[in-house]
């Protein structure tokens, strides 16, 4: 049994290891600075680069997690200091519903509704993206607030303050890693999805763009467009944006991770 | 004179709630409530987006089985086929191999392994699954094709799941890759599940003279069942729900075939292959209509999953 | 104040989102069908075919040069680009198959211009087969319907004495969106095949009864690429591209012109009518055309006659009928004929 069990974790240890192993192998020699710099060049040339895609991705993230993470916040905290129980039990179970929305749905979701009629825009993108982002924010934050000793609420409500005031100023700053942590970790998964941005932003020029009013480029797309085509060099650039998602998707991760940890730990010696 | 304790005064409690404390009230319910009314949006919309091709099939969609942009008729059963087949062969084989995972990282490795070996199976599943999907492609798919289909091709291909010709495409990719995306999912999930079994039991089945395995499964498992089987329903959920991992590698067939080795579909890989290419309203209506039946299934399998969840919290309630 | 803290960088970053946006290319209006001031246009969208692609993809850089407007396009299918210029999320759409009447009823006064001459081709992926292969359309037919299963057929052997062809399975490739390639092909199959054309028919999306399928030109070339024994049907410009090799198809007059710029030319040379909704059909020419490619197609751009980026799609096309056909030849589109090119400025002059 044992034997068993370790084989199994061997066995998912060395899909990961085997996963990325293929991705640094295929991905590193592509890499360059024009990689990096460079829009897409012309059908059948060889030169050109993710810059687009690069660009686009951070500023959807960007715009995405300006619009989940107030919100995720806010409905945490909804949750955990004003909510009577069963009310705060039926957001959770919406929010876990909407976690599992498939994200293709999502993505047609937004296009019916922001996209039809308009035209693409990476502002109908980072809708989508966010409302992907919010559960993931809300239900973390909410753990994190769940967490904070009770003894700093009543201690602040001794003190004569508002509910609010000790949630601004108390309750938050204390979370404040957990919350950062909530939304690295929402990032490190928006931007890996393909299937919002799919029909939301996806025609696109091979220039680097910042009007977030069209359609822009983003690596998991680009990714997903280059693995479909027959040249090398396409599928070349395929595998280094898939190095250079992963690292960042990665190193995130980890980030979170250990960010996550420490505000355990803090919150804990607080108890 | 000692009941004169003197009260807070009257007005502290019933004070009404200056605006800093009622905005931060009304701004996170108003929040709460927009969740709600997302989800209610989102629904409505899809629903909408496929009217017209509900409409016209009905429920009859569900067993329709021609897809033909040409003649307008349009039918999910093959979609629904490949996204049932993908998805249980997937959840088959990753659901023992995750609670088996679970297992390890809570009862069986040892403590300086069990921090580590668990980040690096949560790492799997950060991978996003385009990635997964160009490795589908360019190196699972061929792998498949010329070591592994062949093999089974020639000594299991009297069942009719491996009939058929290698391929580097079709069910058999799919599925491996959706077993890969769902493992990190429940492995994480069982072995919080296997933390929680209270000590105390395991310990006095252990000073009982039985073995690990024998107190894990006598003790731990069936105390955690109903939450490995939430476990589970989620996983199967994801695998679903995914579109373009398995689009990448399943071979958008549009032609029935009981092998795994041929290119099939599942309702998120079409919807992903065919939606901004869709040549008629109709197409457009019935991809939309697929997608309500993705999210019927997702919303069902993640409310089942909740309400074991629930019935759980509340039995640990009572037993404590 | 540790708040402070939280929001000054969220407030950064959400205004430095906004502002990139609305800086950015500073442009009054990127997408079709939105309103729009008389301000200066600096980007066209457009969406369809991706037989065309690899052209516009020259023309993109080009005409940035000239006029400043960035061309946004997106290489989703025939089909998609046909709904997508229907349902005003692009300015102009791209398609190889021309609308159907109901298609140009949805599409509300939408013009097609034929912007460039192409072709598609059979390609197929056997262990030692030659570099063209002999095939008719009936034999094509045959094994898109299942009737000829392997490649040493004797149909397929009688066709090309000399070449010795293994016994692989033929595995076909169509491509599963909606496209104007599958149109040309399907037009050409049933133009030779009466069986085919009652079964399968000629559309942009048929429903092919066995094989593989893949979107778009590019994916249905990596699934040849990949599979011993495939035969599908890509746009002229991924054959150099991807070193796939050309089936010679049967023409009407019984020869097998290799598919080029002189034997595309010979074909749009044997049909100049233009149909009345606008479309040049260039499949099967009769026998008078005797070096013509039985598979050869204009491509179309479908621009509503009413925008409000007239002036900007006007000079658009302009340039891709007059400037831009040079970029053609290395990509295997011979220049239009100057009767299609008049027909065209006819064309475009209504677009207001």
């Amino acid at each position: 049994m044992e034997l068993l069990a370790t084989l199994a974790s061997v066995f998912a240890v060395a899909l990961l290891v085997i996963v990325i192993a293929s991705v640094i192998k295929e991905g590193a020699p592509a890499l360059s600075w024009d990689f990096f710099t460079k829009p897409p060049a012309p059908f059948g040339q060889t030169t050109g680069g993710i810059a687009n895609s690069i660009v686009g991705t951070l500023l959807m993230t960007a715009m995405a997690t300006a619009l989940a993470l107030p919100g995720g916040v806010l409905i945490a905290i909804y949750n955990v200091e004003f909510a009577p129980p069963r009310v705060a039990e039926t957001v959770r179970l919406v929010l876990n519903m909407l976690a599992g929305v498939p994200t293709i749905v999502i993505g047609i979701f937004i296009y019916g509704l922001l996209v039809v009629g308009s035209g693409q825009s990476a502002i109908a993108a980072s809708v989508a993206l966010a409302i992907l982002m919010l559960p993931l924010i809300a239900r973390a934050t909410e753990e994190v607030l769940a967490l904070v000793p009770p003894s700093l609420r009543e201690a602040g409500l001794a003190l004569g303050s508002t509910r609010s005031r000790t949630v601004i100023r108390i309750i938050l700053p204390t979370a404040i890693g957990g919350i950062i942590t909530s939304a690295i970790v929402a990032i490190a998964r928006a931007a890996g999805e393909t299937a919002p941005v799919l029909f939301t932003s996806s025609i696109v020029a091979n220039v680097v763009s910042t009007d977030v009013h069209g359609a822009l480029g983003s690596i998991p797309l680009s990714i997903y467009v280059n693995s479909e085509s027959p040249s090398v060099h396409d599928q070349q650039q395929a595998w280094a944006a898939a190095l250079v998602l992963l690292a960042f998707v990665l190193i995130l991760s980890i980030t979170g991770r250990l960010l996550s940890l420490r505000t355990r730990r803090q919150i804990e010696r607080m108890r | 004179m000692i009941a004169e304790t003197p009260a807070p005064p009257p007005s502290f409690r019933r004070r009404r709630p200056r605006f800093g404390d009622a905005g931060l009230r009304i701004l996170a319910g108003a929040a709460a409530i927009g969740a709600l009314l997302l989800v209610g949006l989102l629904v409505y919309k899809v629903t909408e987006e496929a009217w017209p091709s509900i409409s016209e099939f009905g429920l009859a969609f569900l067993w329709g089985k021609e897809w033909n942009a040409v003649t307008g008729e349009f039918g999910a059963l093959y979609l629904i086929w490949g996204t049932a087949f993908s998805s249980l062969v997937a959840i088959a084989i990753a659901a023992p191999v995750a609670i088996a995972i679970g297992l390890f990282l809570s009862e069986l490795a040892p403590r300086s392994l069990r921090a580590p070996v668990g980040a690096l199976v949560e790492l799997l599943a950060a991978i996003p699954s385009v990635v997964l999907g160009l490795w589908g492609i360019i190196v699972l798919g061929p792998f498949l094709q010329q070591h592994v289909e062949p093999w089974l091709a020639d000594h299991l291909g009297f069942i009719p799941f491996f009939s058929g010709d290698p391929s580097n495409v079709g069910l058999l990719p799919a599925a491996v890759v959706l077993t890969i995306m769902i493992i990190p999912i429940v492995a994480s999930i069982s072995r919080e599940l296997f933390l929680s079994v209270p000590g105390d039991l395991k310990q006095g089945s252990l000073a009982l003279g039985s073995t690990r395995w024998e107190m894990v499964r006598n003790v731990a498992i069936p105390q955690v069942s109903a939450g490995l089987v939430a476990a589970v329903i989620l996983g199967l959920a994801r695998a679903l729900g995914e579109a373009i991992a398995v689009s990448q590698v399943i071979g958008g067939g549009l032609s029935f075939s009981i092998s795994v080795f041929h290119p099939a579909d599942t309702l998120a890989g079409r919807i992903a292959s065919q939606y901004q290419g869709s040549t008629s309203d109709l197409q457009t209506a019935s991809l939309a209509y697929l997608a309500v039946i993705l999210l019927v299934m997702s919303l069902i399998a993640n409310v089942a999953a909740q309400l074991i969840v629930r019935r759980i919290r509340r039995r640990m309630g009572v037993a404590h | 104040m540790k708040m402070k803290k939280l929001t000054a960088p969220l407030a950064a970053v959400a205004v430095l989102a906004l502002a990139a946006g609305c800086g950015g290319s500073g442009s009054s209006d990127n997408n079709g069908g939105g309103s729009s001031t008389g301000g200066k246009v600096s980007v066209l969208t457009g969406a369809g075919s991706t037989l065309v692609y690899p052209l516009v993809s020259q023309w993109e850089p080009d005409y940035a040069t000239k006029d400043g407007i960035t061309i946004t396009y997106g290489a989703i299918g025939s089909g998609g680009g046909i709904e997508a210029i229907t349902g005003r999320t692009v300015d102009f759409g791209a398609s190889d198959a021309p609308l159907s009447p109901d298609q140009a009823t949805a599409c509300k006064g939408c013009l097609q211009v034929p912007w460039a001459l192409g072709a598609t081709v059979v390609t197929y992926n056997v262990k030692d087969a030659p570099d063209h292969l002999k095939l008719t359309g009936q034999v094509v037919a045959d094994m898109y319907t299942g009737k000829i299963t392997s490649w040493n057929d004797p149909a397929i052997a009688s066709l090309n004495p000399g070449v010795n062809l293994p016994d692989t399975k033929v595995t076909p490739v169509y491509r599963s969106d909606g496209s104007g390639d599958s149109y040309v092909f399907t037009s050409y199959l049933s133009a030779i095949d009466p069986s085919w054309k009652s079964s399968v028919g000629a559309s942009t999306q048929p429903a092919f009864p066995t094989g593989t399928g893949a979107e778009k030109n590019s994916g249905v070339a990596a699934a040849i690429q990949s599979t011993d024994g495939a035969i599908g049907y890509v746009a002229i410009s991924y054959i150099a591209a991807d070193s796939l090799h050309a089936a010679l198809l049967q023409n009407a007059a019984g020869k097998y012109p290799v598919p080029g710029l002189d034997t595309i030319a010979a074909a749009a040379a044997a049909v100049s009518d233009v149909q009345a909704d606008g479309s040049i059909p260039l499949v099967n020419p009769p026998a008078s055309a005797a070096d013509a490619y039985p598979m050869a197609t204009y491509t179309y751009a479908i621009v509503p006659q009413k925008s409000n980026k007239a002036a900007a799609l006007k000079d658009f096309l302009m340039y891709a009928i007059t400037d831009g056909q040079a970029f053609g030849k290395d990509l295997g589109f011979p220049e239009m004929p100057s009767a299609v090119i008049d027909h065209d400025k006819t064309e475009i002059a209504k677009i207001s």
